[in-house]
């Protein structure tokens, strides 16, 4: 797993032109380029900045282990590196629980303690929603200091509020329909966070350059608030919808579309949670990729590295290019299904919306 | 494979941070926002109706005043060809007074002109009465000797008579 | 063994992107049609557009996350 991180480390140190020396040496060991890439979209327990020739520049982060044997540790992570063992707890270098915290037991085999780390997505997570705090609350606080007969804001706020009254009236108000501000805050909240988190991540050094949207947590979680909000907030036209749809009764009696719209519940979120996940993550996977084509024909002489490295340059800038218009469409795609879902349960019989999008919605 | 797996601290903390955000952004964020953003684009619908409506006066006024400026104009036309007719009529008329005035006068001259030639010719008349009285008178008188004589002595006086009205008629 | 698991997996991950890709496809030439016999309607219908498409994309994404789990 270190290993990968170094490989890593000579990814972003190649963006340095004064860390280029350095290339030769890694032409040493063929670099396991699936190794790197599948490290940098996993976690880790500290932050990698940059190897140079004088060592590794990494933050340490907390860990935060409580096992069933010997309780709570907090502890750096500082204190686990190069397999280096810290009461009792050191990081698996193979086996089930590979790159994780695992604890050695009595009987000589690993045992995973409940593991509250604060890795290096989790400190990435942390920050991005610090950012997305600042940025809204910064906005917030000018509109509370301006009246509405003033004039229209500049700058930040004014892109800030681009931003807001877009997804406010292309999304927000036709998928969710008359009952929008209830859910206008949730709905913008997930917007945000989701775009600056994607963002950030494509930021490809130290403050950002988490793998974080890319992450099957953070997307889970954030498709569970959806299904919550879609759920909790449903109206009895909507359970009845499920339970007991409009169609012959013999498709009811033997109970296959009840059992099919009950599942669609879940598997609505689950495909929000797999899209973004998805869609995050294979991008990263890619830029990377590019990345590293460059370390893969480094020992194929100087000709071929070359033109491939131009290649490689080119077909990354590319895919930022896309990876940026990614960012954005997926907190978009999210925020609009997540309207459409909830602007489906919020659907009364007597005020039918023309909404026909729930047909197609139970897939 | 370990990507599809959520870690639990990540769940944890992904819990905490989504939370954390969402709660203060829905208690101070995103309504106030929300709100300001759509009362200002109500302000702004209200001032485009205003406008609108100020539009519409002003364009009825000033519909309004070219409508007044142009019946002035109308007037205007209308008071100028009414006195340019007047004046026509004036000018015709005093040339039609000054036209019968000159008859008028004609007459009276060719009227007071036909009372002198009348009076004229009664006073020929009246002198020819009297001279043929004169000129019997003085036939009577010189007893006239003889018919030749006397037929030559009337001759002579009508011819002098003759002559003498004839000047005076000519003259006229 | 291992390696014939690895093969079916990047074919299952070729199929279903095939499938999405068609799919994908035939949205977006419709939409575009629509959009260009009813311009006054894009709003509404990029909107679908982008739903259906979606809905498309996350049944291509659990394919491409069973062979991920095939891998």
């Amino acid at each position: 797993m270190m290993k990968g991180f170094i490989k890593i480390a000579w990814l972003f140190a190649l963006l340095i032109p004064a860390v280029t020396l350095h290339a030769e040496e890694s032409t040493e060991a063929e670099p396991d380029i699936k190794q790197i890439v599948l490290g940098h979209l996993g976690d880790s327990y500290e932050w990698h900045i940059a190897t140079t020739g004088h060592g590794e520049w990494s933050i340490p982060l907390p860990v935060i282990v409580h096992s069933p044997a010997s309780g709570w540790h907090l502890f750096s992570s500082a204190r686990l590196r190069e397999g280096s063992e810290y009461e009792g707890l050191r990081i698996a270098a193979e086996g089930e629980y590979a790159g994780k915290i695992v604890e050695r037991q009595e009987d000589g085999t690993d045992l995973r303690p409940l593991d509250l780390s604060l890795t290096k997505t989790a400190a990435a997570l942390l920050l991005n929603s610090a950012v997305v705090l600042c940025l809204v609350l910064v906005a917030a606080r000018w509109y509370r200091r301006h009246k509405a007969t003033d004039r229209a804001p500049k700058g930040f706020v004014g892109l800030f509020e681009m931003l807001v009254s877009g997804i406010l009236d292309s999304v927000i108000k036709p998928c969710v329909g008359p009952n929008y501000r209830k859910f206008a805050p949730y709905l913008l909240t997930a917007f945000f966070f989701i775009f600056v988190n994607n963002l950030m991540g494509l930021i490809p050094f130290f403050p950002g350059g988490a793998n974080v949207t890319g992450n099957i947590a953070v997307t889970f979680l954030l498709a569970l608030a959806t299904f919550l909000a879609v759920n909790l907030f449903g109206t009895k036209h909507y359970w009845k919808d499920i339970l007991w749809p409009d169609v012959p009764v013999w498709l009811k009696a033997f109970p296959l579309m009840p059992l099919i719209e009950f599942v669609g519940i879940f598997t609505k979120p689950f495909a929000l949670m797999i899209r973004l996940f998805a869609n995050m993550m294979a991008g990263h996977a890619v830029i990377l990729s590019l990345t590293c084509v460059i370390f893969a024909t480094a020992g194929m002489g100087a000709a071929i590295n070359g033109s491939m490295g131009a290649v490689s340059v080119l077909f990354s800038i590319f895919m930022y290019c896309l990876e940026l218009l990614v960012a954005f469409l997926q907190a978009y795609v999210f925020t609009m299904l997540s309207a459409v879902f909830i602007g489906l349960a919020q659907e009364n019989p007597e005020k039918h919306a023309p909404e026909q999008a729930g047909n197609t919605a139970n897939k | 494979m370990g990507l599809l797996q959520p870690e639990s601290g990540l769940l944890f903390w992904m819990t905490l941070a989504f939370g954390v955000v969402f709660i203060v952004l829905a208690r101070y964020g995103f309504p106030v926002i929300v709100k300001a953003i759509e009362s200002r684009k109500e302000y702004i619908d209200t001032s485009l109706d205003a406008a609108r409506e100020a539009e519409r006066k002003c364009a009825t006024l000033e519909a309004r005043s070219r409508e007044i400026i142009e019946q002035a104009e109308v007037r205007r036309e209308e008071i100028l060809r009414e006195t340019e007719a007047e004046r026509k009529q004036l000018l015709a008329e005093a040339h039609q007074k000054a036209e019968s005035e000159g008859a008028r006068l004609l007459e009276k001259a060719r009227q007071q002109a036909a009372n002198e030639r009348q009076a004229i010719l009664d006073d020929a008349k009246r002198e020819i009465a009297a001279l043929a009285v004169s000129i019997t008178e003085r036939m009577l008188r010189e007893e006239l000797q003889d018919r030749q004589a006397q037929h030559d002595l009337a001759s002579r006086l009508m011819d002098e008579l003759d002559s003498k009205n004839r000047k005076s008629w000519t003259s006229d | 063994m291992e390696s014939l698991g690895t093969l079916g997996a990047a074919i299952g991950a070729g199929l279903a992107v095939i499938g999405a890709a068609f799919g994908i496809g035939k949205i977006g030439g419709s939409a575009m049609e629509a959009i260009g016999r009813q311009p006054e309607a894009a709003d509404k219908i990029r909107t679908n557009m982008i739903i259906v498409a979606a809905l498309i994309e996350g049944v291509a994404l659990f394919a491409v996350v069973v062979c991920f789990l095939a891998l």
